[in-house]
């Protein structure tokens, strides 16, 4: 366990981000924070690829600045498309939450289903 | 552990506990600050991890536009505060997260080690193609930038639709008129 706490950090840190964001997904009653948790859980898998194309020592992609071993590009394409995509989301998740607080007045997601219950 | 290593795992450390502080503060506006802080640690994180370019979108566009969002959020919204600094306890979505986390703990020790020089992704082809070919293929010194715009033009585009389609949604969500 200690020697995987030396060599895999980065993945139990992938694995404490996600704990946390489904946390914050499923037990707070506050719509903002869920949308906090789903934004934490996002980032643990963004580390996740971004450890993957890691060396010991390697320099950033770029071609002719510095020497091998270069950090592979594509892990970091393939999150720069997603952080870009993770926003937006996020985005169109907040303007719902907007909306739902002038229908109904609270975003506590218990009091929403108790007005939802009397209409 | 090299001291490479240990200042990343300080500040993966330092990410977590805002991550965590986000999660259990009760008071939005102290979670979202709490949640800069943890966009700004990744952010280093990423550096650290060369990546220069996720380091730059994630501080532009995770620490700043995002925050900036949630603040609007909560700006025409409320902010439940409150006597407590911290959310109560949840204990069955502890036991929830407590299964996905044994689930993947259990498969982190067949991982390679972090930045192991035969790790899969680093042994690629594709990466080793990209590496060896981006700069005579495009004319572009940042691998990540040729692959972005060049190799992988159509992801960008589809990026770009992502983009343009939750303009269009925001905008509708909140058209006043269409308001019942």
């Amino acid at each position: 366990m200690i020697d995987l706490l030396a060599t895999h950090f980065n993945y139990l840190a992938v694995v404490a981000l996600l704990a946390i964001g489904l946390y914050g997904v499923t037990a707070s009653p506050n719509l903002v924070k869920k949308i906090i948790g789903l934004n934490v859980f996002q980032v643990g898998i963004f580390l996740f690829f971004v450890t993957s194309g890691f060396v010991d020592g390697a320099a950033p992609p770029l071609l002719g600045h510095g020497s091998a071993p270069y950090a592979s590009p594509l892990p970091h394409v393939l999150i720069l498309t997603a952080i870009v995509v993770g926003v937006s989301l996020t985005a169109v998740a907040l303007a719902l939450v907007v909306r739902i607080y002038d229908a109904y007045g609270t975003l506590d997601e218990d009091a929403i289903e108790e007005v939802r219950t009397y209409d | 552990m090299t001291s490479e290593a240990i200042v990343l795992a300080a500040v993966l450390t330092f990410s977590a506990l805002g991550a965590a502080a986000a999660i259990l503060l009760r008071d939005v506006l102290n979670a979202i600050i709490a949640f800069a802080a943890f966009s700004f640690g990744i952010a280093t994180v990423w550096v650290l991890l060369a990546a220069p370019d996720v380091a730059l979108t994630e501080a532009a566009v995770g620490a700043g536009i995002t925050t900036v969002f949630f603040l609007v959020t909560i700006a025409k919204t409320v902010r439940p505060g409150g006597e407590r600094l911290f959310e109560r306890i949840e204990w069955r979505s502890v036991a929830v997260v407590a299964i996905l986390s044994g689930a993947l703990l259990a498969t982190v020790g067949s991982l390679p080690a972090v930045g192991a020089a035969d790790a899969p992704v680093a042994t690629s082809p594709v990466t080793e193609y990209y590496l060896a070919n981006a700069y005579s293929e495009t004319g572009v010194e940042n691998a990540v930038t040729a692959v972005l715009a060049a190799y992988r033009g159509f992801d960008t585009f589809g990026e770009a639709t992502v983009v343009i389609s939750a303009g269009v949604a925001v905008l509708l969500v909140l058209r006043q008129e269409a308001y019942v």
